[in-house]
């Protein structure tokens, strides 16, 4: 058995490599600062916060999917000793008509209420809250609000939403978006088509939501929890309660790493209003049940094709109908279907592309936000479309790739150019390159890790192992228009530096990076990161990527400011322009080399700051037939998967994933690797178990012995063939964003290698059992 | 409550009737913080060091103490005794539950995918209750059955277990590699001195099902007096047989009226399949 101490000396050696200087700056591989109090269990997450006198906080949850509240009696809950509160929708600031309205709001839209207002939309729908002196007491008073229900019938197909009616005053569309572009007429030699299911993967963060808020002596409150958009949130929360934006102040704090938005908004502005009400600090932390109920998932979706090819296989025309199930609220719906349809084609040049994609509103539970959101279901299908239609001309996956591949130069079916580095050739064929993992035969049968596990009911003799390739794309930062900035301050004194920036570390690895870019501009070794939150300057979302490039070009620009101050004097002591200086292994240089002086002497006894904004170049929204620059720029990656498959069972193991990715730059090779583990982990599970049920509405397995998470025995070994690092010239640093898309392409490439190994269609994922067998 | 010998944990349970009794707690805290029991007082059973071994009892048969834990369960020198509880132990959820979650536990529980009850129920193994001046003996079949529960102020001590000296199996089916709940699973074990084929399946039914008359069938197609040799044939229609006979028709159709007339539904047929497998393999590993 490890210790913790030999697993933290083990963490310090592999940072340190026993005595050697840490790493230092872009392109190494410094350790995440907070690798070791998480591998240690010793680091604070929002649900250990603590604060004298608190309260405890419990909600009330709707257990239909879509009723009418005909009355709530809070007072049986009230009457309990030790209840200090219970609120409704009655609670909050009134609508505009002066009824109640749940104060909705949203990450686009604001429909979806804090607490609910007359009728209840989606299983688990928050209806009212209480705080209390003892979390036991809080459960039990909430078990005690008597809600009238009129349960009505829940709209649970997004095929019907379009028919029913309406189960929100915003009505049941969140978007249509048809993309025309090209000739409607043309056809090709082969026509291939499929119908292509994605099932509802949940994020299932292991550090379920969690939070605290105290109320101040302004009449305004302060909430400490994990939020990933500091600002975004306090803003809305703000909003909901009828309080200026600077009565709230939110300190984002113990993000356990997140690939989503971090805690709903209902759950901040709900214990936001308990501490308002009580006057007292109140403490909520959600069962695992209720964090199933709460955050959103990734968007189900029904994907119909048709691609039309030559008899070589080049693309003619793509045709698709692409729905997205939305569940009960708006959230990002809408952006997730911009990237659905923009990528509807792929990586791939096609000249004709016909698409209707819609976003709908069912009494399911709410979508929004997770990794390559849009992006994600599409890759599956027209990855699986390329299969087809690999099969159907007789050459093999990876050839008819490289045939339609888009490069850099080429136009997306928006009609905007990509401008940014477009390998996607180069990735094919780094991946395809790879040597393949051998087979287990020489191995004697008790070391075989068979599909379905060591001691699992795995037979060699039914075991067939399959290949399978995809190439994916998605864009990063904020699409259509949306106004993309972030601002830091980069502060030296004396010999370190400090970093203030609202980007929220949610495991992506932003506060590493911010130590190395002023590491690297500025020769300090020593970097320290503040903590997030929102009385800082605005940094925006810790989402699609941005932060590497949003952030980090704000940390590098008021670094690049505080390096002009310091060697200003220096330069002109001299009698030459500071353009002439350089900072290399913490000493100053002059260009002749004549001048030579250490970074701690030029500081030493000054503070210098800076702060500084970036703003990528603007974008604009997809107008009615599709079209429009819309993405500022697009990551690309490629998979090939090796599959175990026992054929009698059912079982899947992924075997091995190997990865080429288009990174721009490698800042931190080692981060990237584990980001690039990260997508696979998750595309894996969706790929072969993560699937959030419902039936009628009602979700089936909101625990995690329920909705299965892949655990270390089923994540591949990630094998990287190649990060590709042309630069990405308008990039900070010419890096792109590296999280989402190893995501968005695993599972097409999971379901490939399935397919290959059974020779059944795979249309839906994650694959069953049933769907794996041939016999 | 932390009892150190079972006399003081049953009359500790006399004391108090709302006491709830706990071993590993894997169980029982799942439901404490699901807010689906609120125990007024606990007994722990963890200082009872005579319930976490096994002893011997002339006649072939194995009494095991409901604290043995499934991590103990699984290491070789138990495997030798009793392969399939050896198998299913192996398989009962991630290291550390196994390392603290018990027998005992396991079958007062008695969770649909409980992975020690069908092989229990295959081994036809009865347990002993005590409670404060006296014991009674219960086939698990009848304690899993709800025919003879477990009674207020009973505590589970004792399991026993025919010591077969052949070869037993214990197959599983899960939605991963990693470990997780059973869909289904089967036990075997070869009984050579009655010349028998017990075999029981979980997962599939609130309680593990015993296929008799697949069993019987089956028993009579070995060769018990020579290299108990079976025709594959035999092997492969066994697993049929076995599902069929464990899994109705009406598996997973929302009204048992839909059986009647329109065969067996989808679930059904899918879980036959699974089913159909475990126990062909079974059967073929027991033979080897
Ligand atoms: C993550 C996880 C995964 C799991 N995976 C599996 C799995 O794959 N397969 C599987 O079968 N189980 C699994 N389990 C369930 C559990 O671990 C087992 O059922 C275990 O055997 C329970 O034993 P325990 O000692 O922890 O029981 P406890 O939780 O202590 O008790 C369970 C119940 O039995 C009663 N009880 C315990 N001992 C006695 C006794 N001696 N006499 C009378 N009553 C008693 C208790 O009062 C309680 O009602 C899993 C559990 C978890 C948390």
């Amino acid at each position: 058995m490890t210790s913790p101490t030999d697993i933290g000396a083990a963490l310090q050696q592999d940072g340190g490599e026993g005595g050697a200087p840490e790493p230092f700056g872009l392109g190494s591989s410094p350790l995440r600062s907070d690798a070791l109090p998480k591998a240690l269990g010793i680091y604070p997450y929002a649900a250990d916060l603590w604060a004298e006198g608190l309260l405890w906080g419990a909600v009330l949850r709707s257990p239909h999917p879509h009723a009418r509240i005909r009355g709530i009696d809070t007072s049986a809950a009230l009457a309990l000793p030790g209840v200090h509160a219970v609120v409704t929708a009655a609670d909050l600031p009134p609508g505009p008509d002066g009824l109640p309205d749940g104060a909705p709001a949203g990450p686009i839209v604001a429909d979806r209420p804090v607490l609910a207002a007359g009728v209840v939309r989606h299983h688990g729908e928050p209806v009212a809250a209480v705080a209390a002196d003892h979390p036991d007491t809080a459960r039990l008073a909430v078990g005690l609000i008597a809600v009238d229900y009129e349960p009505l019938e829940a709209v649970t197909d997004p095929e019907q939403s379009f028919t029913a009616p309406p189960l929100h005053p915003d009505g049941n569309l969140f978007r249509h978006l048809p993309l025309r572009t090209g000739d409607p007429d043309a056809v090709g030699e082969i026509v291939v088509e499929g119908l292509y299911q994605v099932g509802r993967q949940d994020p299932a963060p292991l550090g379920a939501e969690a939070g605290l808020a105290v109320p101040r002596p302004d009449g305004g409150v302060e909430l400490h929890l994990s939020s990933t958009d500091p600002h975004g949130d306090r803003d809305r929360t703000a909003t909901c309660l009828g309080l200026e934006p600077d009565r709230v102040r939110l300190v984002a704090t113990g993000v356990p790493g997140a690939t989503t938005d971090r805690e709903d908004l209902s759950f901040q502005v709900t214990l936001a209003l308990l501490a308002l009400r009580t006057g007292r600090p109140v403490k909520m932390t959600l069962t695992r049940e209720e964090s199933f109920h709460t955050h959103t998932s990734r968007h189900p979706a029904l994907l119909r094709y048709r691609h039309h090819a030559d008899a070589e296989g080049t693309l003619v025309k793509v045709e698709a109908q692409i729905l997205l199930d939305g569940g009960a609220y708006a959230d990002v719906s809408a952006e997730a279907l911009a990237a659905a349809t923009a990528f509807s084609v792929g990586p791939y040049v096609c000249p004709n592309v016909f698409v209707d994609a819609w976003a709908v509103r069912t009494n399911n539970p709410p979508a929004g936000r997770m990794r390559g959101e849009g992006a994600l279901q599409t890759c599956f299908a027209y990855e699986s479309q390329l299969d087809q239609l690999a099969a159907r001309v007789g050459v093999d996956p990876v050839e008819i790739r490289r045939r339609n591949a888009m490069a850099t130069g080429d136009p997306l079916p928006t009609g905007q150019a990509v401008t940014c580095p477009a390998p996607v050739k180069a990735l094919l064929d780094a991946v395809a390159a790879e040597p393949l993992p051998a087979l287990p035969v020489d191995d004697p049968d008790a070391e075989w890790l068979l599909p379905g596990g060591p001691g699992g009911a795995g037979d060699p003799a039914a075991v067939r192992r399959g290949i399978g390739y995809a190439v994916g794309m998605v864009h990063m930062l904020g699409a259509e228009g949306e106004d993309e900035v972030s601002t830091a301050t980069v502060r030296v004194s004396g010999d370190h530096a400090t970093v203030i920036c609202a980007a929220v570390d949610a495991g992506q690895g932003f506060a590493t990076l911010a130590r190395q870019i002023v590491q690297t501009v500025l020769g300090v070794s020593e970097v320290y990161i503040a903590p997030a939150d929102s009385d800082q300057s605005i940094a925006g979302p810790s989402a699609r990527g941005r932060h590497t490039w949003v952030s980090g070009g704000a940390v590098e620009r008021a670094a690049l400011m505080v390096r002009h101050q310091l060697l200003q004097p220096i330069a002109a002591n001299f009698g030459m322009s500071v353009e002439l200086l350089q900072i290399a292994d913490g000493k100053i240089t002059s260009y002749d080399g004549v001048l030579g002086m250490p970074v701690a002497e030029a500081l030493e006894g000054k503070e210098l700051w800076a702060t500084a904004q970036c703003r990528p170049h603007p974008t604009e929204p997809l107008d009615e037939s599709g079209h429009g620059d819309a993405f500022v720029s697009i990551s690309f990656c490629a998979m090939r998967a090796v599959v175990d498959v026992d054929i009698e069972l059912g079982a899947v193991r992924v075997v091995e994933m190997t990865v080429a990715q288009d990174v721009g730059r490698a800042l931190n090779p080692r981060q990237i690797e584990d980001r690039i583990e990260a997508g696979v982990a998750q595309g894996v599970g969706l790929a072969l178990m993560e699937d959030l049920q419902t039936s009628g509405g009602v979700l089936l397995n909101p625990s995690l012995t329920g909705y299965r998470l892949p655990t270390s025995l089923d994540t591949p070994e990630v094998r990287i063939a190649a990060l590709l690092e042309e630069r990405d010239v308008v990039a900070t640093f010419g890096a792109k964003a590296v999280s989402a898309v190893p995501a968005v392409v695993a599972p097409a490439a999971v379901a490939a290698a399935v397919r290959a190994a059974t020779g059944l269609p795979v249309g839906r994922l994650p694959i069953r059992a049933e769907d794996a067998v041939t016999v | 409550m932390l009892p150190a010998s079972l006399d003081e944990a049953v009359d500790a349970l006399a004391a108090a009737p709302a006491a709830v009794p706990v071993a590993g707690a894997t169980d029982l805290m799942e439901a404490v913080n699901a807010g689906r029991l609120r125990p007024a007082a606990l007994v722990g059973l963890g200082r009872i060091t005579e319930l976490r071994g096994w002893r011997y009892e002339d006649g072939g048969t194995a009494v095991l103490g409901a604290g043995l834990t499934h991590a103990r369960m699984d290491r070789p020198d138990f495997a030798a005794l009793i392969p399939a509880l050896a198998d299913a132990a192996r398989t009962a959820g991630p290291p550390q539950v196994r390392n603290v979650g018990t027998l005992g536990g396991n079958i007062v529980t008695a969770a649909p995918a409980g992975d020690t009850l069908p092989v229990l129920t295959a081994l036809e193994a009865t347990v002993t209750l005590a409670r404060s001046g006296g014991t009674r003996e219960v086939p698990v079949s009848h304690l899993l059955t709800g025919l003879d529960p477990v009674r207020p102020g009973e505590l589970l001590t004792w399991v026993r277990v025919p010591l077969l000296h052949a070869p037993q199996v214990f197959l599983k089916a899960t939605g991963r590699s990693g470990p997780a709940r059973a869909t289904a699973s089967v036990a075997l074990v070869l009984d050579p001195a009655r010349r028998a084929v017990r075999c029981a399946v979980g997962a599939v039914a609130p309680v593990p099902l015993r296929p008799l008359e697949a069993e019987a069938w089956v028993a009579g197609c070995i060769d018990w007096d020579g290299s108990r040799e079976i025709d594959p044939v035999a092997t492969a229609a066994f697993g049929e047989y076995v599902a069929a006979a464990c899994v109705p028709d009406n598996y997973g159709a929302e009204g048992a009226w839909e059986a009647v007339t329109e065969g067996p539904t989808a679930a059904a047929v899918r879980l036959r399949r699974t089913v159909s497998v475990l126990a062909r393999r079974a059967l073929g590993r027991a033979l080897k």
